[in-house]
């Protein structure tokens, strides 16, 4: 006599999880409110704002100058970025012209810091899969390189206030430029290191394959960018897409994959993208004219004014579009400040990859789209 | 070129100062206990002094085993961060005591004075019951090994079972019931679903492993620890690993070269007769390799090791079962954790590796032979023959134990430092489709496969 077993019979209760905000794996403070099916994910409802600085209003109520040195900290992995992204904007309110010597510099350290960003994700990424001991420190071995770099001519690790309104902060020693072409040549081979580590890892495979697929069209319509829409098949990059600085005379291949992208994807997305990033800064060192690197019309201190008028600008940071919008009325603090961070983009298409998969695929999938939380809380 | 090579210099002295430290105490305890005492009392006509005696004898494994576990689970936790600090071109703790040489025992201390919270709404019973229970049985596990890897001295005789193995495993499903207990005591929904992973885990984990097992006791006739490790002697050709004693006549035939025995030729038609069996040792070869790995893998599914920790998974759980424990309960999980580690290690090597055995045969090894032995016998006669601190019969086996199970330690540290996790459904579809299906096949090719050759000659 056969029993028929009903598929509700065997049905329990769901269970709600409050991932975060502390959560050795949430990167900072992010909440997930989970609802869990056993261990599958049913609900996810991400709750921002743990660390909501009000870096806009802020913004409002300092100094030009002062607001150069904050900025810096909303994404603190890519600093140059933010700080890029502000001086390209007050720019082009002003009419400012940047010496030539000056944008391959902040060509130079972007790339630099791109490098060193991407590196973290890979150390951290790899925390999330449960490589909790081993792997994670290599990166940080060439990353410490990187910071020291960046140290040496910013004076700061992580919060480097390089890229000013109108120029850049200091020119590096001769010296400096030879070492980082030793770096340069060196560091494709520990890249080779990585992937031999990574790549090919059987359960690294099993992990990531096929794991928060991200079709080009919901990519679209959350407005993701950066590695994470690339990996998707939209050539995006607003470093060919639409040239600042002196991109359009450098060579560099956009990283792009031709179907939806997977978890693996996006990986392999960022991994090939240092090696693009590395060639970049080989090209600068070769071509980088002598010459002024501060616009001769900007104060270095309070008396820092912009011209009245407004103006947005955007740049292509390690985590996709990074846009920022000032308006100006020509006093020594900017009118009104609007950040578009591609953490907060990136972060919104969390809910729709999460739902059915395992609570393990959560870290996965979240740790692929690389979100740095202040930059998604401001 | 070694980039490290003083770290790594640093890390072979504090290994075996830790060693030296840890199995120098076992042994002046056990003698203390074993021998010693005994002895003082051995001219004593009384029958308090009789008790005394029999109560020390029946006492010593287990005194053995108390001194054991904690200092070496210490210098278990010192050398893994150690090793991965090698692995990753750090220098790990080297701060505490020379190079970092008590930086466990302080651990060890802060966590023995930290508050013990019981969080709210937690079932205080269960939650404090939970640690005893994942911790007793790596005791009571690990006691008929200890026949086995002293190479049954008389001392250690009492814990020896003529099921023991049957025994070691019976125990060593044990702690799961603790992790289940404080995960679902905890009042943590992490706990309880780490401790619901962990029961799924050990289930399906403990099959493979158990079947391993079963097919080296199937080659070789017992469940004894202590008969199966004797079993092995002589040499590498002769361990489980290598055909479960297939090998053995070929070891045979390689000593009669040695010596020059002109009938050496014959011996081997002697122990291969036909090609069935020279098919035979090499399936069983082929079996008993891939046993060692599977055997390898079920252990590190059963210990929740990387890339088996999924019921403490941090980067998802936050610490799993143990989240909500602190202080001493919390030391206590870790102790049993780690002395698992070392169990399961002591169990590859007696039931795969020769116990105590040296990889060398007799005839090629110089440590027995006599022209060697004798003048050092001589030596340490006092030693050995007048207050029977050392007993040379065991000094040797034991240390090529120690040796054994921690390069296995070593490795699975190893493994710690390279892999990601695995997830739950992979994690058991691994284990229900390949691992069991894969035993099951080896234990079908050895119940045949043994018939036609002769193993252990």
């Amino acid at each position: 006599m056969a029993t028929e077993i009903k598929s509700d019979r065997l049905k329990t209760d769901e269970m709600i999880i409050n991932m975060g905000p502390q959560h050795p794996a949430t990167h900072g403070v992010l909440r997930l409110i989970l609802k869990l099916d056993g261990e599958i994910v049913r609900h996810v409802e991400p709750v921002l704002g743990h660390l909501h600085r009000a870096q806009e209003w802020q913004g409002q109520n300092r100094t030009w100058f002062q607001y150069q040195a904050l900025i810096d900290r909303v994404d603190y992995l890519s600093g140059m970025f933010t700080s890029w992204a502000l001086a390209r904007a007050s720019e082009h309110v002003d009419g400012t012209e940047v010496p030539e010597r000056a944008e391959y510099l902040r060509v130079l350290a972007s790339e630099l810091n791109r490098i060193s960003s991407h590196l973290l994700w890979l150390g951290t990424y790899l925390i999330d899969l449960g490589a909790l001991y081993g792997f994670p420190f290599y990166p940080f071995r060439e990353r410490e390189k990187i910071l020291t770099f960046l140290e040496e001519i910013s004076g700061q690790r992580m919060m480097f206030n390089y890229i000013r309104i109108g120029g850049v902060q200091r020119d590096p020693k001769a010296d400096w430029f030879k070492r980082v072409e030793a770096f340069t040549k060196e560091f494709p081979e520990r890249v080779n290191e990585y992937e031999a580590i990574v790549t090919e890892n059987p359960i690294f495979l099993d992990r990531t394959t096929g794991v928060g697929v991200l079709p080009k069209s919901l990519a679209m319509e959350y407005g993701v960018t950066g590695p994470s829409l690339r990996a998707s098949g939209i050539n995006y990059d607003l470093r060919r897409f639409k040239p600042y600085s002196v991109y359009d005379k450098l060579k560099f291949d956009v990283i792009t994959f031709d179907k939806d992208g997977d978890t693996r994807d996006r990986y392999l997305a960022r991994v090939r993208e240092m090696r693009q990033s590395n060639e970049i800064i080989k090209q600068v060192i070769d071509m980088i004219p002598q010459g002024d690197i501060m616009a001769k019309t900007k104060k270095q201190n309070a008396g820092l004014r912009v011209k009245a008028g407004e103006g947005f600008a955007a740049v292509e940071s390690p985590r996709g579009v990074l846009g920022c919008y000032v308006v100006s009325n020509g006093s020594d603090k900017p009118y009104r400040f609007r950040w578009r961070n591609p953490s907060f983009s990136n972060l919104s298409v969390l809910p729709p990859l999460l739902i059915d998969r395992p609570i393990a695929d959560v870290m996965a999938i979240f740790g692929s789209l690389d979100i740095i939380l202040p930059d998604v809380d401001r | 070129m070694i980039a490290n090579a003083a770290e790594i210099r640093k890390f072979t002295i504090l290994s075996w100062g830790w060693l030296t430290i840890i199995f120098g105490l076992v042994w002046a305890v056990s003698w203390l206990v074993g021998v010693a005492i005994p002895l003082l009392l051995a001219n004593v006509q009384a029958d308090w002094a009789r008790l005394v005696t029999e109560i020390c004898q029946v006492l010593t494994p287990l005194v053995a085993v108390m001194v054991f576990i904690p200092i070496n689970a210490m210098f278990m936790v010192l050398a893994e961060r150690r090793a991965l600090a090698l692995f990753t071109v750090r220098k790990g703790p080297n701060r505490v005591g020379p190079d970092g040489f008590l930086q466990t025992l302080a651990d060890a201390l802060k966590l023995l004075f930290k508050e013990d919270i019981t969080p709210r709404g937690a079932d205080a019973f269960m939650f404090t019951l939970a640690p005893i229970i994942f911790f007793a049985p790596s005791i009571f596990g690990a006691l008929p090994l200890l026949a086995a890897v002293t190479n049954n001295h008389n001392l250690f005789q009492v814990v020896n079972l003529p099921t023991g193995i049957f025994y070691v495993l019976a125990v060593s499903s044990v702690p799961v019931v603790g992790i289940v207990m404080g995960g679902w005591a905890s009042n943590n929904k992490y706990s309880l679903v780490g401790a619901l992973r962990s029961a799924a885990q050990a289930i399906s984990y403990e099959i493979p492993l158990v079947l391993s097992i079963i097919t080296v006791c199937l080659m070789a006739g017992t469940l004894d620890v202590v008969k199966i490790a004797e079993m092995q002697k002589g040499g590498l050709l002769n361990w489980n690993i290598l055909g479960g004693g297939a090998l053995s006549g070929l070891n045979k035939y390689f000593q009669a070269l040695a010596a020059g025995q002109a009938d050496a030729h014959q011996m081997l038609s002697q122990y291969y007769p036909d090609w069935g069996s020279v098919i035979a040792t090499v399936v069983l070869i082929a079996c008993t390799v891939l046993l060692v790995g599977i055997y390898l893998t079920g252990a590190c599914a059963e210990i929740n090791r990387i890339p088996f920790d999924l019921p403490e998974a941090e980067s998802e759980l936050v610490s799993g079962y143990n989240t909500e424990y602190s202080g001493i309960k919390f030391a206590i999980f870790f102790l049993a954790e780690f002395t698992n580690l070392f169990i399961v290690s002591t169990i590859a090597t007696v039931m795969f590796l020769g116990g105590g055995d040296c990889p060398l045969p007799d005839w090629l090894n110089p440590l027995t032979n006599p022209a060697v032995t004798q003048p050092v016998g001589k030596f340490f006669s006092f030693f050995t023959d007048r207050i029977h601190l050392i007993d040379p019969s065991t000094f040797f086996p034991a240390i090529w134990v120690i040796i054994k199970v921690y390069a296995l330690v070593f490795f699975a540290i190893l493994v710690r430092g390279t892999l990601p996790r695995f997830r739950i459904d992979q994690l058991m579809a691994f284990g229900w489709k390949r691992l069991v299906p894969l035993s099951l096949i080896i234990f079908v090719l050895v119940t045949f496969a043994k018939g036609a050759v002769r193993l252990h000659v």
